[in-house]
Formats: C-alpha cells, sequence, structure tokens
C-alpha cells in the first residue's frame, strides 16, 4: 500500500519537473530577442556561430525535437551562458544555492523551534491573556511587509545601535575557501588561523536575515499549530478524558499532540517553498550572495538564460522539497496512507 | 433559558444578521473592518481629494518634515521628498495603486476562479484528475515567485504586475473553491436535490452558492492581504511600478537613499502597507471565526 | 532570545578565540573598499569607465611617468628620463631598473622590466602586426579616440632600458596622454607565455603589472581581491590585503561606511554626506576635480539633428534647481565645457538660461507645436560629476512636460549601460567626464571628436570637422597663447552647436573610517590605494 503510494508522489514528481522543463524551454521564445541567443547564452552570434548552433540545438526541427535536445542538455549540465558574466549558467547555479538553502533551513528551524512551542502555549491558555498576547502578536507579524521588516531591523540594529553587520555572509577579508557552500560548515573544516573570530562574524551575518526571514513562518506556524491544538482539544476523546481526570498537561502532551501536530508537519513541508520567495526578497535587502538575488539582477539585466536557469533551479528545488515534505507527512500519518486518489 | 420577548413573535434573524452580531463582538476585526472600509474608500476617492498633484514639485520645500516637526510647513502635512512633492498626495494616491489595484486582482482572480474552480470542483473522471493534478503542479510555486516569472516575461509595469498576480493567485483559489465544492456536492442536502432531479444549474444556484458564499468571500480577503503584499513587494524590488507611479512599495524603494536624511519618507509607505494587510487579515479573520462558531452550532 | 544564543555560542568559542593582539594584528592587515560597480576588465587600456579604473589602474600597474596634482609637472615613474627632440618628433625615455613584474599562482617572471615591454604594451594600441592588438574587441577608446595610430610612428628599442617613441607629428599632449592612468605597462613575456598556450584571451582577465598589489581573485557583483606586492619597487605596502566590495548602490555604500563593514567608500551619495559628517570616527574629504557633468543629444537621430529642437529642449530647463536639489549645492554651475580650474577656461556668454516661452517659441518654429516624446537616459550609479542623474532626470522630465514633451527614463546595470551608450542607442543621455590629464585636449578629444564617435566614446554620435579641425590645430603648437586662442574657439562652438549641454561641474567627495591614511585624491586621474594604511 505504502510503495504503491510512494510510487505514485514519484509520478507526481515526475510529472511536475516535465512541465517545469516544457515551461523553461518554451521561456526561451516568450522573452524577447532572438530565441538562439536566449537558449545559448552568446548575444550576437555571428553566422559560423549561428550554424554551429543551429545544429545543436537542432534549430530547424520542430519543436519537439528541439525539447528533446533542451533536455539531453539540461542534464549533462550545460544550461547556457549567462549574458552579463559569460560564464555558465550552471556553474552560477550551484555556486549560490547552497547560499540560499543554509538561509532558508536555518530560518525553518527557527520556526518550527519557535513557532510550534508557541502555538501550543497559546491554545494551552485559550481565551486567556497569554493566548491573547501571542495570536495579536501573531497577526501583527503575519501581516508585515517582509521588506519593511527588513529596513526596520537594519534601522535599529545595524545603523543605530551597530550590533549586527547589513550585508554579505562574513567580512570580506576573511579568505574562507568555499568547499560545501555552506559558510559555517565551510569555516568548520578550513585550515584556517582565525577559525574562532570568522565563525563569530559569520554568525553576525547570520542573525538579521534570519531573524527576517523566519518572521512570516513563525507566524504561520503559531497560528496553524494553535488552531489545529485547539480543533483537537475541541475533539470528544479529549473531553472524555478530561472528564476522567487527566491534568491539562497530560492531556496536551499524551493525546492532544500528536494529533495535532500531524498537520502542522504538513504545513511546515509548505512553508519551504514560500521560505524560498521570501528569502529572495531577503537576499536582495540583505546583499547576500544567494540564488534569489541573482536571479532577480538577472532580470533587471535582461539576461534571460540565467533567468532560466534560476528559475529552473529554484522551481526544482521547491517541487522537490514539497514532494518529500508529503511523503514525510505520508508516512507519518496513518489516515491518508489510505486514500485511494491523491488529494492534496 | 426563555429570552425576554417584546412582541409575542420569534424573532428569527436572517443567518446574515447573525453573522454580522458576532462580528460586531469581535473587537479587533471590527477595527479592521472600519480601517479596510477606510482604504477602500481613499482609493476610489484620492484622485480628487488629494491636496496636490502627485508629481506636483515644489522646489522651494525640499525634504521637509511632518508639519509636527518644527521645521515642517502645514502646508505639507506629512512633509515633502526630495523633489519637493507632498508625501500626504502621493500616499493617497498610492492608496489607488496599490489597496485598489488589489482590490481589482482579487475581484477578477475570484470571478475567475469560482467559474474555474465549480467546474473542477462538479467535474468527475479524467478531466477531474488531470485538472486536480494541473493544479498541484502550479499550487508548489508560492505566488510571488510565479509573479516574478510572469513580469521575466512581460517586463516590469504596473498593468503586468496585475496580470502576474492575477495568474499566480489564481492556482490557490481554484483549489481552494474546488475543495469547498467538493465538501458540499458530498453534502445531504445536495443528494436530495439530485433525488427531487434538480439539473446541476439549479443546485449550484440555488443550494451550493448559498451556502458557500461567506467562505468564498473569506478566501477572497487572503487573496487579497497576499495581492497587497506581492505588488507592493514588486514594487519594491522595481519589477512593478515604475516611479513616477506612487505605488507605495515603489515609493519605499524610490525614497531608501533618503532613509537617513527624511527616515519618514521611508516609514509611513510601510506604515500604511502595514495597515492595509491587517485590517485585511483581521477582517478575513474575524469572517473565519464567526464561520467556524456558526458551523459548530 | 538571540543575543543570548549568540552569547552562549561565544562562550563555548571561547577556546578558539585568538589573543587580543592577533585580533588587532589580523583586523589591520587588510582594507575594505566599497566599489560602485564590477571592473569590464582589468587591462586599463580596454576601458575608460572611472569605476574600473579606480580599481585596477593604479593598484596592480604603473606607468612610465605621472603628473603632479598640485605642480602639473611630469614626474617619473617606471621612466626616470625624457628627452624631446627639437623638432618634437621623437620622444626618448629612460627605464628604471630593478623593476619585478608579479609573480602569482598563474606566472611567474624570469626576468625584470625593460624596453621590450615598453614596446609591447604601446605598439598593441595601434600596430596590427602586435600579436595582441585583435585580442578581446580590439578597442581601446581612449588611445583611440585621442587618434594613437596617427600620432605614434615607431617605437624603437635603444637598448635594454631605453627607448624612442617616433611620432608622425609633433604633438604638444603626447606627454600628457602618457601620463594617463590608460597608459600602464604591461609585462610582455606573460603575454608570450599565454599565447604559447593559446590562452590570449586570459591576458586581460588574469593581469601582470608591476604595481603595489597583485591579484587574487574577483568574483563578479561580490569582491575583488588584491594580495600586498612584497616586491614592490617604490615603497613598502602597507596593507596585506586590500579587498573591493561591489555595492552599486550609493546608499547601500554609506549603510557599509556606518556599520565599519568597509574603510573607505566611492561616490558616497551627496544627499548624505551631512550625516557622515556629524560622525567623528569617519573622515569625508572634498577635492575640486576637473570634470563635467553634461546633457548630451544624438545628433544623428531626428528631431536632435536640428540645432532649434536641441535649443527648445535646452532653455526648457531650470538648471539652479538641480543645483540645489541633486548637487545639494556642493557643485558649480558650467558656463562652459572646461571647469574655472582648467586654464584654458573661458566663460562663455550666451550659455542657455531658463527660458521656457524661448523654448516654445523655438519647438514651434522647428516644426513640432505639440511637442514630442524622447527618452533621457539616466546612470544608475553616482558619478563626480553627477551625483544622481535619476533626479536630475525626473526634474527635467517635469520641467519638459511643460513645453509639451514627454519624457521616457531609461537605465540600465552601469556597464550594460555604458556599452548600449557606445552603440548610440539613446535619443539623449545624462553622462558625464572627469578628466585624466590638466591638459585641455583631455576634454575635448576623448569626447567630441570625430575619432571619438567612431570608437562609441562620443556620448552625442556628433562628427564636425571644423571643430576637429581646431583641437588639431591646438595640439600642433606648444603656445599656450595660440592653444588657448583655439580652445576659445572649440568652447564657444559648442554652446553654439550643442552637441551637448554642459550642466555642472562636481566636487570628489570621499569618505573613509578615521582610522584610514594615505589615499590621495587629486583633482584628475584616478583614485590610488597605494600608500593606503591603517593607523
Amino acid at each position: 500500500m505504502i510503495l504503491d503510494y510512494i510510487l505514485r508522489r514519484l509520478g507526481l514528481l515526475f510529472f511536475m519537473v516535465l512541465l517545469l522543463s516544457i515551461f523553461t524551454f518554451s521561456l526561451s521564445y516568450l522573452f524577447p530577442g532572438d530565441p538562439l541567443s536566449n537558449l545559448s547564452g552568446i548575444p550576437d552570434t555571428n553566422f559560423t556561430q549561428n550554424a554551429q548552433l543551429e545544429e545543436k540545438y537542432l534549430f530547424n526541427s520542430n519543436y519537439f525535437m528541439q525539447y528533446i535536445a533542451f533536455v539531453g542538455r539540461i542534464l549533462q549540465g550545460d544550461w547556457g551562458m549567462s549574458f552579463a558574466s559569460g560564464s555558465s549558467v550552471f556553474a552560477h547555479v550551484v555556486d549560490l544555492i547552497p547560499a540560499t538553502l543554509e538561509l532558508s533551513i536555518y530560518a525553518l528551524v527557527i520556526s518550527v523551534v519557535v513557532g510550534v512551542p508557541v502555538g501550543i502555549l497559546a491554545s494551552a491558555y485559550h481565551k486567556q491573556w497569554p493566548d491573547k498576547f501571542i495570536s495579536s502578536t501573531a497577526m501583527i507579524g503575519y501581516s508585515m511587509p517582509i521588506f519593511w521588516l527588513a529596513l526596520l531591523l537594519i534601522m535599529v540594529f545595524s545603523l543605530k545601535l551597530g550590533w549586527f553587520p547589513m550585508s554579505g555572509r562574513v567580512s570580506l577579508l576573511y579568505e574562507i575557501p568555499a568547499s560545501t557552500g555552506f559558510i559555517l560548515l565551510d569555516i568548520l573544516l578550513a585550515d584556517f588561523p582565525y577559525n574562532g573570530l570568522a565563525m563569530l562574524d559569520a554568525l553576525h551575518h547570520l542573525t538579521l536575515p534570519t531573524i527576517v526571514l523566519a518572521m512570516y513562518p513563525t507566524t504561520v506556524l503559531v497560528r496553524f499549530t494553535r488552531e489545529s491544538m485547539l480543533k483537537v482539544m475541541d475533539q470528544n476523546f479529549i473531553k472524555t478524558a478530561r472528564a476522567k481526570g487527566l491534568t491539562r498537561g497530560q492531556l496536551i502532551i499524551h493525546h492532544a499532540l500528536r494529533n495535532a501536530l500531524l498537520p502542522v508537519i504538513k504545513q511546515i513541508g509548505l512553508q519551504f517553498s514560500t521560505l524560498i520567495t521570501l528569502a529572495m526578497i531577503t537576499e536582495v535587502i540583505f546583499s547576500w550572495p544567494g540564488i534569489g538575488r541573482w536571479l532577480i539582477d538577472s532580470i533587471y539585466q535582461r539576461d534571460y538564460p540565467a533567468i532560466q536557469g534560476g528559475l529552473m533551479a529554484v522551481s526544482l528545488f521547491i517541487i522537490i522539497a514539497t514532494i518529500m515534505a508529503e511523503l514525510t507527512y505520508t508516512l507519518l500519518d496513518p489516515l491518508s496512507r489510505n486514500q485511494a486518489h491523491g488529494k492534496v | 433559558m426563555a429570552k425576554f420577548n417584546l412582541f409575542s413573535e420569534d424573532s428569527n434573524k436572517s443567518p446574515l444578521a447573525r453573522l454580522w452580531r458576532k462580528f460586531k463582538n469581535n473587537h479587533p476585526a471590527l477595527v479592521g473592518l472600519w480601517v479596510f472600509i477606510a482604504f477602500s474608500l481613499l482609493a476610489a476617492t484620492a484622485p480628487f481629494l488629494a491636496p496636490y498633484g502627485v508629481n506636483q514639485q515644489h522646489s522651494d520645500a525640499l525634504l521637509l518634515p511632518p508639519s509636527w516637526n518644527e521645521m515642517g510647513d502645514v502646508r505639507f502635512i506629512l512633509g515633502t521628498d526630495d523633489l519637493g512633492r507632498d508625501v500626504l498626495s502621493r500616499l493617497m494616491n498610492g492608496a489607488t495603486y496599490t489597496f485598489g489595484l488589489s482590490v481589482v486582482a482579487a475581484l477578477i482572480t475570484t470571478i475567475i476562479g469560482v467559474l474555474v474552480g465549480t467546474f473542477a470542483g462538479i467535474s468527475k473522471g479524467i478531466r477531474s484528475s488531470f485538472l486536480n493534478h494541473l493544479l498541484d503542479v502550479t499550487l508548489s510555486i508560492p505566488s510571488l515567485l510565479l509573479a516574478i516569472i510572469i513580469i521575466a516575461i512581460l517586463g516590469p509595469g504596473l498593468m503586468n504586475t496585475v496580470w502576474a498576480i492575477i495568474l499566480a493567485l489564481l492556482p490557490q483559489f481554484i483549489h481552494s473553491i474546488r475543495n469547498l465544492i467538493v465538501d458540499e456536492l458530498g453534502k445531504d442536502y445536495v443528494t436530495a436535490y439530485r433525488l427531487d432531479g434538480a439539473s446541476k444549474w439549479h443546485i449550484l444556484s440555488r443550494g451550493i452558492f448559498p451556502n458557500v458564499y461567506e467562505y468564498i468571500v473569506v478566501i477572497f480577503t487572503m487573496a487579497l492581504s497576499t495581492a497587497i503584499l506581492d505588488i507592493a513587494a514588486l514594487g519594491f524590488l522595481k519589477l512593478g511600478a515604475q516611479p513616477p507611479t506612487t505605488e507605495w512599495g515603489a515609493i519605499l524603494a524610490e525614497n531608501l537613499g533618503l532613509i537617513y536624511l527624511a527616515p519618514w519618507t521611508v516609514a509611513l509607505p510601510g506604515v500604511l502597507l502595514f495597515l492595509a494587510v491587517l485590517s485585511t487579515n483581521l477582517v478575513g479573520d474575524g469572517l473565519r471565526k464567526v464561520l467556524q462558531a456558526r458551523k459548530a452550532d | 532570545m538571540h543575543k543570548l544564543l549568540l552569547a552562549l555560542i561565544s562562550l563555548s568559542l571561547v577556546g578558539c578565540i585568538d589573543s587580543k593582539e592577533e585580533i588587532l594584528e589580523e583586523k589591520n592587515q587588510g582594507l575594505v573598499y566599497c566599489a560602485e560597480a564590477n571592473p569590464v576588465s582589468f587591462n586599463p587600456q580596454v576601458t575608460t569607465t572611472g569605476s574600473t579604473i579606480d580599481i585596477i589602474a593604479n593598484q596592480l600597474y604603473d606607468r612610465l611617468i605621472s603628473i603632479d596634482p598640485v605642480t602639473a609637472e611630469f614626474k617619473s615613474e617606471l621612466a626616470t628620463d625624457w628627452k624631446i627632440s627639437k623638432d618634437g618628433k621623437s620622444v626618448t625615455f629612460t627605464l628604471r631598473k630593478g623593476v619585478k613584474f608579479h609573480t602569482t599562482s598563474y606566472f611567474t617572471p624570469s626576468r625584470e622590466f625593460n624596453a621590450d615591454d615598453v614596446i609591447f604594451t604601446f605598439s598593441r594600441l595601434f600596430d596590427v602586426y602586435n600579436p595582441y592588438h585583435f585580442v578581446g574587441d580590439a578597442n581601446y577608446p581612449y588611445f583611440q579616440s585621442v587618434g594613437i595610430d596617427q600620432l605614434i610612428r615607431k617605437i624603437v628599442r635603444v637598448s635594454d632600458h631605453q627607448v624612442r617613441f617616433e611620432l608622425f607629428n609633433a604633438e604638444s599632449s603626447f606627454l600628457a596622454n602618457m601620463a594617463t592612468d590608460f597608459a600602464v605597462v604591461l609585462s610582455k613575456e606573460y603575454a608570450m607565455a599565454l599565447k604559447a598556450n593559446n590562452q590570449e584571451n586570459l591576458f586581460d582577465q588574469y593581469p601582470i603589472g608591476t604595481g603595489p598589489y597583485i591579484y587574487k581573485e574577483y568574483r563578479r557583483d561580490h569582491l575583488v581581491r588584491f594580495y600586498k606586492n612584497a616586491d614592490y619597487w617604490k615603497h613598502e605596502v602597507a596593507l596585506e590585503q586590500l579587498v573591493y566590495d561591489i555595492t552599486p548602490n550609493g546608499t547601500t555604500r554609506i549603510a557599509k561606511i556606518l556599520t565599519k563593514e568597509c574603510d573607505v567608500t566611492a561616490h558616497p551619495s551627496s544627499a548624505q554626506l551631512s550625516i557622515l559628517a556629524q560622525r567623528d570616527d569617519i573622515n569625508v574629504e572634498r577635492e575640486t576635480n576637473l570634470n563635467i557633468g553634461y546633457w548630451a543629444f544624438n545628433t544623428e537621430r531626428p528631431p536632435f539633428d536640428n540645432l532649434k529642437v536641441r535649443q527648445a529642449l535646452v532653455y526648457a530647463i531650470d538648471i539652479d534647481k538641480i543645483m540645489q536639489a541633486v548637487y545639494y549645492g556642493n557643485g558649480l554651475r558650467a558656463q562652459s565645457i572646461l571647469p574655472p580650474t582648467s586654464w584654458a577656461f573661458e566663460p562663455q556668454k550666451n550659455m542657455p538660461s531658463f527660458d521656457p516661452q524661448l523654448a516654445k517659441k523655438l519647438l514651434t518654429e522647428a516644426g513640432f507645436p505639440k511637442g514630442f516624446d524622447m527618452s533621457i537616459w539616466a546612470m544608475p550609479v553616482s558619478r563626480i560629476y553627477n551625483p544622481n542623474a535619476r533626479k536630475m532626470a525626473e526634474l527635467m522630465q517635469s520641467d519638459l512636460r511643460k513645453i509639451g514633451v514627454n519624457v521616457n527614463i531609461v537605465e540600465y546595470e552601469w556597464n550594460t549601460f555604458i556599452q548600449r551608450i557606445g552603440e548610440h542607442r539613446h535619443d539623449s543621455v545624462l553622462l558625464g567626464w572627469a578628466a585624466d590629464t590638466p591638459d585641455p585636449d583631455n576634454f575635448f578629444s576623448p569626447l567630441l571628436s570625430c575619432t571619438a564617435t567612431f570608437s562609441g566614446k562620443n556620448p552625442a554620435n556628433w562628427c564636425n570637422p571644423e571643430f576637429d579641425l581646431l583641437l588639431t590645430k591646438a595640439l600642433d603648437t606648444t603656445d599656450l597663447n595660440l592653444r588657448k586662442q583655439y580652445y576659445d574657439a572649440a568652447q564657444s562652438m559648442i554652446i553654439k552647436q550643442l552637441p551637448l549641454l554642459p550642466i555642472a561641474h562636481g566636487m570628489r567627495f570621499q569618505a573613509s573610517s578615521a582610522d584610514v591614511e594615505g589615499i590621495t585624491l587629486g583633482p584628475f586621474g584616478a583614485i590610488s590605494l597605494a600608500n593606503a594604511r591603517k593607523r
């Protein structure tokens, strides 16, 4: 039964990736300019280059053959060349994705570690002042535009108080070789005389962007957890347990939590895709060298191969993350395993 | 417990009246509603009410602080920016763009969403499965990213942003509507209608929609708050409204360079954005709470 | 909550943290400079973009001679002596001994600097038989616009440390041109080594020079990193590392100085200078500078080929308002294309004034009673001659609307912008020019000559043979009075013909942390960080 479900989900994954690739392929035609340039990344092709490219990209055959050629190239790692930098788009993507992932993962962890317990707390003190306080704070955080929050934090903590820096991942004077791309890991792995200082510096740089990025998912999780808990606590089996004499604490920990947390886990998985999008804005404001900032810069510069590559990379990650989160959720939830058709 | 009745008839208020009663008691939601209405009125009347033209430059009054500051001038209540333009007028007009266009985008999304969602909800078999899978694909891509993709194709600009937002909000909307319809279709009264021989159209218009429209309003408010945030985010990233269009996010981005000299030019648009989204969320939340309570009755 | 977390982590890292002395020593070994754009190349010969030249020219390379900013005399750099023949057609340079080229991970020199390097470097600019002449885009904008191939006949190797330049004509600005930041000396040995591996295209990207710093790495949109050249011939270099943090946004550069993420910043936004001046730990330097900010028309494109149209547009602009709102009082309104500090300056009597009525009349006479649509291209970065082109364009947009002209403002990323202006895609552009030498020809030939048009550096797309004749005559003589007469005529021709409208001369600003010293700002030329150090 489970295997069947997993296979079907993987099928969905494949289908989604297929659609994504078709969409990305069509972008070369949808974007203004010469499609051949958009595909290859060479802006003004002369005659011989044109001929070579036409052969390579099967330009003279129908769209289906071109699409096959496109998929072949993608799988081999030839994602074209960026107009702006002249280097391989794939190299850029590989270079920049770890930074975005690192930021998003830390923000996700914070939102779970902070959001879920606070939501549980709010539901435990339902209709009393802790609940009201937490709910209103969550509502305020949920409604705040992320770029405004970032600007406020920069104004107060960076410029006025000088506690945290406002750009980059680590002070530029530290030359940290990029082995994994995750800055904290790289510092630990590097054979570097000033490891401790560099680590502290990197943590300083991480603080503000992570807080900004974590704000929205944390408030979503607080609200969602609170509602999920309230819904479960309202159910008859809880009332029975209460009547039998269990204390509030025992109720929550032994009975309500396990049932309430399941949809919360599903929600956590969904948050990942929102995180990556919000990360794009955060990266622009904090000059964080991740794929989001690169994508937005490419849009300004009309660097079409780069836009294609960036979109494909980001969407791919989101799709994979969503499906993985779903699989995890389904493995944990007995009820949804038995669903005949995958109704999301 | 018997209620005191001056008149002898039973007073059975309509569901709408009861809803309003419960909603009124939720004070934050009520405040949110007033603010929401204020913004809507502002968005509609700003071009007539604003004291100055949006691009009117006053070279003698550059970077004036708001009028309560001692250096301010009562002619310009909220001060001026670095080109001598009145901040109040620009922000008022911004309401038309940010708030007004978001409402328009959300409304269009609602109309299309309801049509397609209903169609998806009542169809069965392969058509339904295919549509569902298609929706799943687009659901996993967040609305802002979709909007950015569409802007990348169409190019920056305010109208393109509106189209982008509509296209980006549709998947989630259609999905929610579809689930709503499917849930309703499973209910007993619909089966009763069908057994009675009602046509599909009859079931929809007489049976389902009256029960469902309040939920549609809730979904509308959620779409609206997303739309406001997205339009402002795109304006801020300079992918949306281009200066000198006075969209709030674009104003914020434009005035970032003045953040030390004239922090009010950056703070005020942000506050307005926050209030607009907050009020929409409060209204939506309030409505949702009332509907949930009603379900429990 | 985060402070607590931070404190816990810091406590746990106490064991890894080094002693206080080491911390201080480490900080003082590097300097971070906030730069406003990516360098387009690492060879100053192939570009005139100020943002690139500021990064590479005085840091990686040396020139044969330089010009003292105060006395305007020539000083020796890689050339210890120079002699001009009586007819002015031969210039002999005696070269310095004991100068080493950089040793890097990609090149180790086997010999010291000598005459072969000079011959290779300069013949690349004009000699089609030089193996590197066509490498890259074969574009040497500065030298091409001053007509280098009409100037140098050949370069002769007199001995290991002596070269003779033989010119077609005696030109009074020859030495000045050899002293510009573009006239750096490159390594022939490196060039030949790359050629042997068919890697000529790497020559301009992985630089080898004789300068105080050595190239280490470049990450686009992120940073440029230089290491100290321990064998520098001129003096001891204080900094171990020099890093350029590429930050196109002016406000962000200011923020980085305030948060100490940068030690020095280029072109601080003029609106924010008062904030910086208030801080004790930040020095703001200002310097009068030879530059001009202008509004240039694409004179090959109708209706801008019509003089009346150009005049109409120019009379519609309120420049006083621009001086206030854009320069914040820190600029000088232009009375001519040359700044008053240039010896050839002559205030022009018929500089356009603010007269919208006249503008409307001229526009009607030119055949556009209802106005028309046009574009103004505005630079996205702050320059010495124009701190905020976007704002200037918005002010002009509002002025022009009153005479019925609708303006669309166009912006691109800086290097893309320059490239497209070179392709003459614009209707009009807000741009400028900062001088490389105090010689007045520097304002005319690289900017408005016919050769400048052909090399894409003339933003007005203007080629006027009479004008060029004036410039040539001025270069043919060394009599200053005669030269001034020619330059007077040139300046008044510009105001009469209006290929561009000179708007203002800006002041040069730099903001640096109070513990930084040794950075030289001059009235012309690029910034030099050769002597930079931290106290």
